[in-house]
């Protein structure tokens, strides 16, 4: 600060006060006067001031004091807030409901799937991953019992047969547990079912990923991948599988922006990873028509389209329906 | 009175806010099909209010919705239940209306049948808690009224937000209902402490 604006600093103060102090009885009174007029609002005022510097401070020092907890907190809450309500989905279930076109109970289940989204794409990746370490584990114990057993079955070779017959039971269901579909995730079938409509493949592009267990490409583990990969340019038009309805748009972490289109005889179909959804929730799509463009949201390595195709909630292996270059 | 604080219409920054939000996060189609929706119930509430001669002082809208200012002091219970339960009908009578011609205009249906179901809520600002109070009040008094619409706009307005909890909780999602969780306890809180002012 320079002289100069220094000693004007100090004149403007000195000019005040002369302002002020010549009649500071009266101006006390006005004030005084003011207060009681707005009392009420200027204590609510107050008292939004007050309260909003308490959170403000509150949660700095939060954040400052407790930094890894915060950061926990932040990242539940910013993943509970990404999951949008979708607002035009309840809307449109409600009217379906009352024009007749769907029962008062699928409304319902329509409603609660768009308000709390139980997220499809996170519910099944969650389902999946704490029912496979489960049989996985499973598997082993019994794998390392037949070990053992084997072991000891040698060891003790010259034992009686009777033992030796029991080995073989233990080794053939053990086989089974093995070798069975017993391992598939409860909601899975392997079917190639009839499905009684026309359908088309939505994305002509190359097939990168099968139905059935596989190494995540983000997370690095064994998981069940419950549709198949399709891989296109950004931007491709995704047709629509058959004729349906559209009944759910949404984004996830997981399946990025997709859209659910149900078709008849229980059977519906997703398309995830879209970079755009063109077609609207609750309107009725053709085969062939477009409904999404091929992008690379949510948890995707690169552009492509990953299709499932759901009856009744079990999912199928839409490879028998599409036709990959 | 003169004519211009005789109507008036007050904006709030919140719903300005609302509507913004709103926009941003569902599109300006259905914040058409909502403020529609809206419109039509605060219609209902407007034709029977003055078919009924009542005063109404102004439109208040604010973050927790649209509210009619209205000079009530001279309508009879029945006249005020009529006029309370106009808005519901008003979007009920569209419902039944629009049913038949169903397609495109199910978002809208349903976006009335919401706003219908959720005013009439046994909830005090809401439709239903004030008809219940009205109600009860015509069949067995003033006092009566008042305790009934209190306990059971209470006990209802604590059960929906439990509820409300419980199914996000399960979720394990959404936190969107949770203001509504919020306001219905905070109405519940209002109707247990006596405090009702705010109506």
């Amino acid at each position: 600060m320079t002289s100069r604006q220094a000693g004007r600093g100090i004149s403007t103060i000195a000019a005040q006060r002369r302002k002020t102090g010549g009649k500071r009885g009266g101006a006390r009174q006005a004030v005084r006067r003011r207060n009681e007029a707005l009392r009420p609002q200027e204590r609510r005022r107050l008292l939004q001031l007050v309260a909003c510097s308490g959170i403000f401070v509150l949660l700095v020092a939060a954040k400052l004091l407790l930094p890894a907890k915060m950061a926990q907190f932040n990242e539940r809450l910013s993943g509970a807030l990404r999951q949008n309500m979708d607002v035009k989905a309840v809307f449109s279930a409600v009217g379906r409901a009352i024009t007749g076109e769907d029962n008062a109970g699928g409304a319902m289940e329509d409603v609660y799937q768009a308000v709390f989204h139980p997220e499809k794409g996170e519910t099944m990746e969650t389902a999946a991953l704490e029912e496979l370490p489960l049989d996985e584990s499973a598997a082993l114990d019994d794998l390392r019992e037949y070990r053992m057993k084997s072991l000891t079955a040698d060891q003790q070779t010259a034992e009686g047969e009777a033992d030796a017959k029991t080995e073989q039971t233990e080794v053939s269901t053990l086989a089974y547990v093995l070798y069975s579909d017993k391992n598939l995730p409860e909601d899975v079938s392997l079917e190639q079912a009839i499905l009684g409509f026309d359908y088309c493949t939505p994305v002509c592009g190359t097939l990168t990923s099968n139905f059935g267990y596989r190494e995540h490409p983000v997370e690095g583990e064994e998981r069940f991948h419950y549709g198949v990969d399709l891989a296109a340019d950004t931007g491709t038009a995704i047709s629509c599988f058959a004729d349906g309805t559209v009944t759910a748009v949404g984004e996830s972490s997981s399946y990025g922006r997709y859209c659910i289109v149900t078709h008849e005889g229980g059977y519906s179909t997703l398309y995830a990873h879209c970079s755009r959804v063109t077609a609207s929730s609750g309107t009725a799509v053709k085969e062939g028509q477009k409904i999404a463009e091929v992008g690379e949201s949510g948890m995707a390595t690169g552009p492509h389209l990953h299709f499932e195709l759901h009856r009744d909630g079990t999912y199928l292996n839409p490879i028998y329906y599409v036709s990959a270059v | 009175m003169s004519p211009r604080s005789e109507r008036s219409v007050r904006v709030s920054g919140g719903f300005c806010l609302l509507v913004l939000w709103f926009a941003v996060v569902n599109g300006w189609e259905l914040l058409a099909v909502v403020l529609g929706a809206a419109a039509i119930h605060e219609l209902g509430h407007y034709l029977v209010l003055r078919s009924l001669g009542a005063g109404i002082k102004g439109l208040r809208l604010s973050v927790f919705g649209a509210v009619l200012e209205t000079d009530s002091t001279r309508m009879s219970y029945l006249g005020e239940l009529a006029a309370v339960l106009a808005g519901p009908a008003a979007n009920l009578l569209c419902v039944l209306l629009l049913a038949p011609m169903g397609g495109r205009w199910t978002v809208f249906l349903g976006a009335n049948l919401v706003l219908c179901m959720f005013n009439l809520l046994p909830v005090r600002p809401l439709d239903g808690g004030k008809a219940l109070g009205l109600l009860v009040s015509w069949a067995a008094g003033p006092a009566a009224g008042e305790w009934a619409v209190r306990w059971i706009g209470a006990s209802a307005a604590s059960a929906l937000a439990a509820g409300i909890c419980y199914v996000m909780w399960r979720s394990g999602g959404s936190l969107w209902l949770l203001p509504a969780a919020g306001g219905l306890l905070a109405a519940a809180g209002l109707e247990c402490s006596g405090k009702t002012a705010f109506l």
